[in-house]
This record gives structure tokens, C-alpha cells and sequence, in this order.
């Protein structure tokens, strides 16, 4: 399902630019925002929201409820996030899309952030930090492995493993290396 | 047709097609007047001459007629887009490349345009386009460059000036150098500040001001001034204090921009200050950067915590920050650890927070990567210098000057040795 979205940004980027009067279609807008709150640019986001012109926005209540979203996000609200999200009904297939993308990614997100900067924490915040319902979220605990305690509401997460180191040819350190000392030798 | 008008067609004519450009530029220059007074012809003109083959002739016609002030009828500005757009996409680089300065000329005439019919996003694709026909390299700064920053401002769409801003200027096309205006040179790092202010890139934002202050000046520019004043509220953003200038600050810098900014540094000093000169901060479009400045206050606050603690309830972390409570001081927290600003551990269930070092343990392949990285950097800089030194090595003037400075001012020049060992 997940297409190519920074090939996509780069193409709507452009079409917003060479547009005639210099104002593109809602839907390039519509797009446009979703992509760069997928990419957690918010401050692109930002710009976008307040260029697009006054009618535009007020005619079309999808781009209303993207930068609801956005907004939500900007204040890193994120129980208010996945409100929002789930308080429109997303009818375009293409936006449908990002949205869904984007949701999956701020979930994602934060179970991170609470491996991350959590020792325990209750279930309730869990819940609200990452929109599941309770039982979702005690089946995603198991496959993380966090434990959560027999009172039922403390959990104990576990923080993120790093991914696996990239690994690079000794050829091309060594190439490195020479490059180095033959700078320094000259 | 008048007649001067119709020597310069033939002019354009005759040496575009033997390829004396050099000569042909100062004709042009010469025939400024000609073409303004015969505006109404100009259209005339215009449709005599190939764009790509006489790339100057028809770039000196459409600087006169769009220079014209406002007022004259003989012109029609609706097609003034349109005309320059299809000259910058057509003309030939390699003949405009003789006036760069004409060429920048149009660019600003058509910036200004745009600015004034309030459709700046129009011009930024072509801008673009316009500073990478006229670059020798990628890293010329041009004073195209400032218009396209303007043009990004305005038009609230920051994305498409930054390939230009992360690229750090090595050379200064031939328009901007020299006993030209540094308007433009100025504005480029101005607007370039506030771009990366704009996109949170505070480091950057922080080093393009420092660029326009530091610029070796006998008088303070006005922008300078609106520099300095965002250099010291990003200083606060990023570091919580006023970093020192560097040494090489022009004198007049230091002796009229403090004065002049009295309501920034008090923010240092003052927990009242943006309360005490809100008029000020509103009057100069700073307010919402003193209000980020207000609220990073509190997350300095919490990193200096982390030096003197280990471990602290977060009630404690509320009240020694002025936090309204726990539960305000664990978003804080929390915030900060998503941006990698501190590293630490919440216990929600004791109220606890367990503040810890950094993770990075400076042993890993990333850390090699960034060094290996650094180090190429380092080597292309030591490359640039070297480069540039043997330039100026050989540049004449320079050669008269130090051997004939070594003959006259002897004892100027031990006096000097003499200052820098008291030093």
C-alpha cells in the first residue's frame, strides 16, 4: 500500500510551483499537507496551511481536517491526534492513503518514545498515547515484550533495540584511510 | 523608426553574429538613454531580435522597458511575466554571462513586480531556474540569490530556497563583488536567517546572522541592525544565552548596534523584559520569537537540573522550573527526550524521573561515519584555502602591494610584529 511518498512530495512541490496563477487544485494541497505531516515536517506543514488561500481552505473541509491533525501534532497532543484522524471521514483514495500511513507511523512513533523515556508507566497513558484500545495495547505489549504487572495497570517497558549496525567493506575504509593519511602526508 | 534606435538594432545585429560581446556590452551601456527615450518602439524591437541569438540585445531592451516608472502608458505590464519568463528559460547563458549585471537587473525588476501584484510564488521556479543559467558553479552566490529568498518569505514556501541556502558559498558572481552595492549581499544572509529561523534550523539561522554582522563595514546598515536583533533571540533559542561576537566584528558594529538593541539584551538579565518592551518586540515583528525564546527558557532550565541530579520527583522538577505542575513538567520531559535534548527515565508510578547520560558511547560504525565525515570536510576546506591562497599568490595587485609595502613602511610593519607579541 505505501507508495513512494517523497517521490510524490517532489512531484506535488512542483506542480504547486509552476500552477499559472500560482494557486494550485485542492487536491494537490490536500495531498501535499498529508505528505509533509507524514514526514513530521511540520514546519512545512505550517507554511503550506498558511499560504494556501482563504477560499480554498474554507471550501474544502478535507484540507480543514488535515491541518487539524497538523495542529494537534505541532502541540504533540497526541491522544488529540488520533482524534482527529478518526473525527473525519476520509472520502480521497490518495489522501485516504497518507492518512492512514501517517497513522500507522505516529503509533509507531510513540511506542517508541515510551521504550524510550518510560521505567513504567500506566496502561491508561499508553492507551492514550498511542489511540489503541486497551486490549490492542496489551497484545502490543506482549510482542514488545514489555511486562505489565499483576495489579493490571503498570507496565514496564522495555527500551527500542538499536537496528543493526550498518556494515561497511573494510575495501572502502581502507580506501578512506589512504585518502586520510596520504591529506595529511602531503 | 528612430534612427540611434535603428544603429542599435544594427549594432545587436552585427556583432552578436560575430561573437564581439565584449564590445557590444559597452555599447549597451551606452545606449541606456536611447532605449528609454523611445519606449514606445521597444516592442518593436523586440520582435527584430532572437532571443537565444541576441541574448544581450534583447536582455538591455526588456531592462529598459520594464525600468520605466510606473506611471507611462507606453507599456503593458501583463505580459512583463510572460516576456521574462520565456527570455530566462531561451537565452543563451554563455553571451549574458558578459552582463551579469543587467541580468540581475531584470531578475530584481521582476521580483519587485511580482512582490507588488502579490503573486510572489509565481517567480520562485523561475528564479531558480534564472540563478543556476547565470552560476559558474554551485556554490557562486548571486545576488539572485537575495530575490529568491525574498520571494520564499513572502510567499510562505521556504522548501524550494533551500537547496541554495545548504549550499555554503565559495564565490560571488562578478555583479555582487567588487565596489557594488552589498545590499543583496546583506539580504541574501538576512532573509536566508530567517528562512532557517522559520524551518527551526536555529544552528544555521544562527551562522547566517552572524554573516551579515560580521560583514567588514565603515557603516551600520540597516539590516545589520535587524540582524543582530534576530541573532540575539536565536542565540537565546539555541544556547539560552548571548554568544560573544567573534573578534573580526567591524568597531562600528559593536559601537551602534548595542545601544540600539537595548530591549534584547535585557532579556538576558530580566525575566520581565518581554513584558517590559512588548511594544518594542511587536513593533519590530519579533514577538513570536521572543516567545519561543520564553518557553526554551524552561527547557534550559531542566537541562541545567540534569547536571546537578540524578534523580528527582517530578513535583520537585515543577517547582524548581516555575512549572505549573507534575503533570506540565512530564510533557516537558517527555518532549525533550523525543528531541533528544536529555536523556532520561519517567516512573510514572512513583512520580520519579532518573536522569541519565548520554547513551553514545562514541565506539559505534555511526560515530565512525560522522567522523569520516567530518574529516572530509575538513580536508575540502583545507582544499578551498589552498586554492584560494595561490589566487591571491598570484594576483598582481596584491604582488605590488606587499613587495612594495616591504620597501616603505618597515618600521609601520615592526611596530605592527610588535603589537601582536604584547597580545
Amino acid at each position: 500500500m505505501i507508495t513512494n511518498f517523497d517521490k510524490l512530495c517532489a512531484d506535488l512541490e512542483k506542480q504547486e510551483l509552476e500552477a499559472p496563477t500560482g494557486v494550485a487544485s485542492p487536491s494537490t494541497y490536500a495531498q501535499l499537507l498529508a505528505i509533509y505531516l507524514y514526514q513530521n515536517d511540520l514546519c512545512n506543514a505550517k507554511f503550506l496551511w498558511k499560504r494556501i488561500p482563504q477560499n480554498i481552505t474554507s471550501s474544502n473541509p478535507e484540507l480543514a481536517a488535515i491541518w487539524a491533525i497538523g495542529q494537534k501534532l505541532w502541540k504533540k497532543d497526541l491522544a488529540g491526534t488520533y482524534q482527529a484522524i478518526a473525527g473525519y471521514n476520509w472520502t480521497e483514495p490518495e489522501v485516504a492513503n497518507i492518512i492512514r500511513a501517517l497513522e500507522e507511523k505516529i503509533r509507531e512513533r510513540a511506542f517508541n518514545l515510551i521504550g524510550r523515556s518510560y521505567s513504567s508507566i500506566s496502561i491508561d497513558t499508553v492507551v492514550s498515547m498511542t489511540g489503541l484500545s486497551k486490549e490492542a495495547v496489551t497484545h502490543a505489549c506482549r510482542d514488545r515484550k514489555w511486562t505489565i504487572k499483576e495489579d493490571g495497570v503498570t507496565v514496564n517497558p522495555v527500551p527500542p533495540t538499536q537496528p543493526a549496525p550498518l556494515h561497511t567493506s573494510s575495501e572502502d575504509q581502507l580506501f578512506k584511510l589512504t585518502d586520510f593519511v596520504s591529506f595529511l602526508e602531503n | 523608426m528612430a534612427s540611434p534606435l535603428e544603429q542599435f538594432v544594427n549594432n545587436v545585429r552585427t556583432m552578436s553574429a560575430s561573437g564581439n560581446f565584449r564590445e557590444l556590452c559597452e555599447i549597451i551601456g551606452n545606449s541606456d538613454e536611447v532605449l528609454q527615450r523611445n519606449s514606445a518602439h521597444l516592442n518593436t524591437v523586440l520582435e527584430t531580435l532572437d532571443i537565444q541569438q541576441h541574448s544581450l540585445g534583447v536582455l538591455a531592451v526588456l531592462v529598459a522597458k520594464f525600468s520605466l516608472p510606473q506611471g507611462s502608458n507606453d507599456i503593458d505590464r501583463s505580459t512583463m511575466f510572460q516576456q521574462i519568463h520565456d527570455f530566462i528559460n531561451n537565452c543563451n547563458g554563455e553571451q549574458v554571462r558578459f552582463s551579469p549585471d543587467l541580468y540581475a537587473d531584470l531578475c530584481h525588476l521582476l521580483t519587485d513586480h511580482l512582490v507588488e501584484i502579490k503573486q510572489p510564488i509565481r517567480g520562485i521556479e523561475i528564479l531558480k531556474k534564472a540563478i543556476r543559467k547565470i552560476q559558474l558553479f554551485d556554490s557562486q552566490l548571486t545576488s539572485i540569490h537575495a530575490d529568491l529568498c525574498q520571494l520564499c518569505l513572502l510567499s510562505k514556501c521556504m522548501k524550494p530556497a533551500l537547496e541554495f541556502l545548504d549550499t555554503d558559498v565559495t564565490g560571488i558572481g562578478a555583479e555582487l563583488g567588487g565596489n557594488n552595492d552589498s545590499k543583496h549581499f546583506l539580504l541574501y544572509y538576512y532573509y536566508g536567517g530567517m528562512i532557517y529561523t522559520a524551518m527551526k534550523n536555529y544552528d544555521r539561522a544562527l551562522y547566517f546572522f552572524e554573516v551579515v554582522v560580521t560583514v567588514p563595514a565603515m557603516v551600520v546598515s540597516h539590516i545589520m541592525l535587524e540582524a543582530y536583533k534576530k541573532y540575539i533571540l536565536v542565540s537565546f533559542i539555541l544556547h539560552g544565552k548571548i554568544l560573544p561576537m567573534p573578534k573580526y566584528v567591524p568597531q562600528v558594529v559593536c559601537r551602534f548596534l548595542k545601544p540600539l538593541s537595548v530591549a534584547y539584551h535585557e532579556l538576558a538579565t530580566s525575566q520581565h523584559a518581554a513584558i517590559k518592551h512588548r511594544e518594542t518586540f511587536v513593533r519590530d515583528k519579533n514577538m513570536g520569537l521572543v516567545n519561543q525564546v520564553l518557553s526554551s527558557m524552561y527547557k534550559k532550565n531542566i537541562q541545567r537540573l540534569t547536571k546537578t541530579f540524578l534523580t528527582l520527583s517530578l513535583s520537585d522538577v515543577a517547582s524548581r522550573v516555575q512549572l505549573s505542575g507534575p503533570a506540565q513538567a512530564e510533557t516537558y520531559i517527555l518532549n525533550m527526550i523525543e528531541e533528544g535534548e536529555i536523556y532520561a527515565m519517567i516512573n510514572q508510578k512513583d512520580g520519579m524521573v532518573v536522569f541519565l547520560d548520554s547513551p553514545e558511547k562514541y565506539a559505534s560504525p555511526e560515530t565512525l561515519c560522522v567522523l569520516e565525515q567530518q574529516m572530509a570536510a575538513c580536508t575540502k576546506l583545507h582544499q578551498y584555502i589552498q586554492e584560494m591562497d595561490e589566487q591571491i599568490q598570484v594576483n598582481p595587485q596584491y604582488v605590488k602591494k606587499s613587495v612594495g609595502s616591504h620597501d616603505e613602511d618597515m618600521p609601520a610593519t615592526s611596530q605592527n610584529s610588535k603589537t601582536t607579541y604584547t597580545m
